[in-house]
């Protein structure tokens, strides 16, 4: 994978003490879409940290390069504005920040990170009124605190709301599918599907291959043990499935 | 003037320095309470001996014929402008609280003999603005805000001051609700290196079924601290609310007592402090529940944000009760911005400085919300932001 928009190279890194990835590489390819599947404390959500630039998770080794640049060391709101999103799998609560001035300051410092104007608040509801109802958000959600008493699969479509607004190039999604429904699912997929444009690349982990039924992903890696010992295509599913994660050897 | 002259004085020494005569009930109560200093509890964590200390020059209270604004204009204690037809003329002030904790209110009485009567009469809405515009002066003045039975009203206060140093100010509201009646005070004050120092001692008296609603809004720098008396009759209510957000080397807050003389009264008090550099933020209240004030509801909460390591709260929420008739809550917390909070905001692409400020002014905007006007709403905003950047540049 020459091409790649990410590149992670022989990535170690500790969460306090605990040494929990240990020499993982990973390519990512310009729209594909790359599932990381792996048993609990395999290291996936750490990966996902570690690519934004997470305080708990600190690098001990090996690098991250994004667009062909080293981003061990960017602070996390350059990440984000260089095109790098995370759906959190628990999303924090916010009293007090109103979800659209919250979504409105973040896109506006996109737009001024790539000398666009910003929008002003009657554009900026246009748009986000478009995405909630593509969403099956209710229009409440504009005006309510950031996450503050949001359901699981509200918080979750709130994310993907996120992505569709911020349009990043690199998607990370952290067990997006943990807790939703199947209008939720469905809904969250839908949006996800719509950012498919054949540059933008995703790396969707999960738990289960519930969520691959309708982000058909083009690739299959197993982590485990904080490294990627399988790579393969996603026929790779059905065998996880059939066999589990014992069964996978690596290569 | 120096006031620390008056520090352990008796009587006669006190109304010889002040020149003040037929008013010996109210030196006993200032003698008896005496000057205060780093030992009296109501001051134990401001530093008011400095405030006192310097040698003041003492201005003349000469009444002006105030023109028509469309607020009332207090300048170094002289009322120039006020709304038309409104009543404000001065007098003796007919209802000082003679059981206040605070030295200095007497001390003001006894400065102005003649207090600034403003009566509200309907329901209006009225902006008072106080203006300072004398160096190492002490500027004392006593207002009397009067609101009558059925009426509800609304103040917004607000203090600028031209280019001075080294003034002090003493002020303060006698305020009286009548029956039935809602006063609504917001009071906001922007300091930094305003030149002046001020303490501003207070009286609410809330009679029957009445409703005070105290809002304030203290922000930036300096040395200020109010000092708060409200009794409460029965079935009256305050709801009091302070705001603090200090930088640099500030010490601001609000030492405060809420006494229920009433059955059935009820009392809401909520204090969120923000504080960065190295400033001092105060929240020393005590709600008293008398014997006479059977079926009270009270609650009493302060939160405070140190932005800084070297800031400092010091929360003391106190309860006082001889019943046992009653609800009452009170607690007090302490801690720093949510590191969660800021780097889910951060990891959308927004700074750490504007991740911070919306943090910060989330943490505010509960009080902030309650002040109905959105003109003043913002003008509230606006000066916190303005004290926010001072502080934080990306």
């Amino acid at each position: 994978m020459s091409n790649s928009i990410l590149k992670i190279e022989n990535l170690q890194a500790k969460i306090g003490d605990k040494q929990i990835l240990k020499g993982l590489n990973l390519e990512l390819e310009p729209g594909k879409v790359h599932a990381i599947m792996g048993p609990n404390g395999a290291g996936k959500s750490t990966l996902s940290k570690a690519l934004v630039g997470h305080y708990d998770v600190e690098l001990t080794g090996g690098d991250i390069i994004y667009k062909g640049k080293n981003i061990n060391e960017m602070e996390p709101e350059e990440r984000a504005l260089e095109g790098i999103f995370l759906s959190f799998q628990h999303p924090v609560e916010i009293p007090g920040v109103n979800n659209a001035y919250f979504l409105r300051t973040a896109l506006n410092a996109k737009r001024k990170h790539e000398g666009k104007e910003a929008l002003n608040a009657a554009e900026f509801l246009r748009l986000m009124r478009d995405h909630l109802e593509m969403l099956g958000m209710k229009s409440d959600m504009i005006s309510r605190s950031l996450n503050e008493g949001f359901s699981g699969g509200e918080k979750k479509r709130n994310e993907i709301l996120q992505m569709l607004i911020l349009e990043p190039e690199v998607i990370i999604l952290d067990e997006i599918d943990s807790g939703l429904d199947i209008d939720a699912l469905r809904a969250v997929s839908e949006g996800i599907n719509k950012m498919k444009d054949g540059k933008r690349s995703f790396l969707v982990i999960t738990h289960y291959s519930r969520i691959l039924d309708y982000i058909e992903p083009d690739y299959i890696h197993v982590l485990k043990d904080g490294k990627v010992i399988k790579t393969a295509g996603p026929e790779l599913v059905a065998q996880l499935e059939e066999h589990g994660y014992d069964a996978i050897e690596e290569e | 003037m120096n006031l620390l002259a008056l520090k352990n004085k008796n009587l006669q020494e006190v109304n010889a320095l002040l020149g003040t005569k037929d008013r010996d009930i109210l030196v006993e109560r200032f003698c008896a309470l005496g000057l205060p200093s780093k030992k009296s509890e109501e001051y134990r964590y401001f530093d008011v001996e400095k405030l006192l200390e310097p040698e003041y020059k003492t201005l003349n209270y000469v009444p002006k014929t105030p023109k028509t604004s469309d607020k009332v204009e207090i300048v170094d204690g002289v009322v120039v402008a006020i709304p038309k037809g409104m009543r404000v003329y001065n007098e003796a002030c007919q209802m000082i609280d003679m059981d206040h904790f605070d030295p200095l209110y007497y001390l003001g009485h006894l400065l102005s003999p003649q207090t600034i009567k403003i009566e509200l009469d309907g329901d209006v809405e009225v902006e008072i603005e106080h203006k300072f515009t004398q160096s190492d002066a002490l500027i004392n003045y006593r207002i009397v805000l009067y609101n009558q039975a059925n009426r509800h009203a609304t103040v917004y206060e607000n203090f600028i001051s031209d280019d001075i140093e080294n003034t002090l100010v003493l002020y303060g509201y006698d305020m009286h609700l009548a029956q039935d009646s809602t006063l609504r005070v917001v009071k906001m004050q922007s300091m930094q290196d305003a030149g002046y120092g001020m303490v501003a001692s207070h009286k609410v008296n809330v009679a029957k079924n009445a409703n005070a609603i105290l809002k304030s809004f203290d922000l930036g720098g300096d040395q200020a601290l109010q000092l708060l008396k409200v009794e409460l009759a029965e079935h009256a209510h305050v709801d009091d609310g302070h705001l603090l957000y200090l930088n640099e080397d500030s010490k601001r807050g609000t030492v405060s007592q809420i006494v229920h003389v009433g059955e059935h009264s009820t009392s809401k008090q909520e204090a969120k402090n923000i504080l960065d550099g190295k400033s001092r933020g105060i929240f020393d209240a005590l709600i008293r529940v008398e014997h006479s004030a059977k079926y009270t509801k009270a609650e009493q909460n302060s939160k405070a944000i140190l932005l800084h390591e070297d800031a400092y709260m010091a929360a003391k929420p106190q309860l006082e009760i001889y019943i046992d008739e009653l609800e009452a809550s009170h607690g007090a917390t302490t801690g720093q911005l949510d590191r969660k909070q800021l780097f889910y905001l951060q990891s959308r692409g927004i700074s750490y400085t504007e991740a911070r400020k919306m943090l910060v002014i989330a943490f505010a905007n509960t009080l902030i919300e309650e002040v109905k006007d959105t003109r003043h709403q913002e003008r509230i905003k606006t000066a916190f932001e303005k004290v926010f950047y001072k502080n934080h540049k990306d």
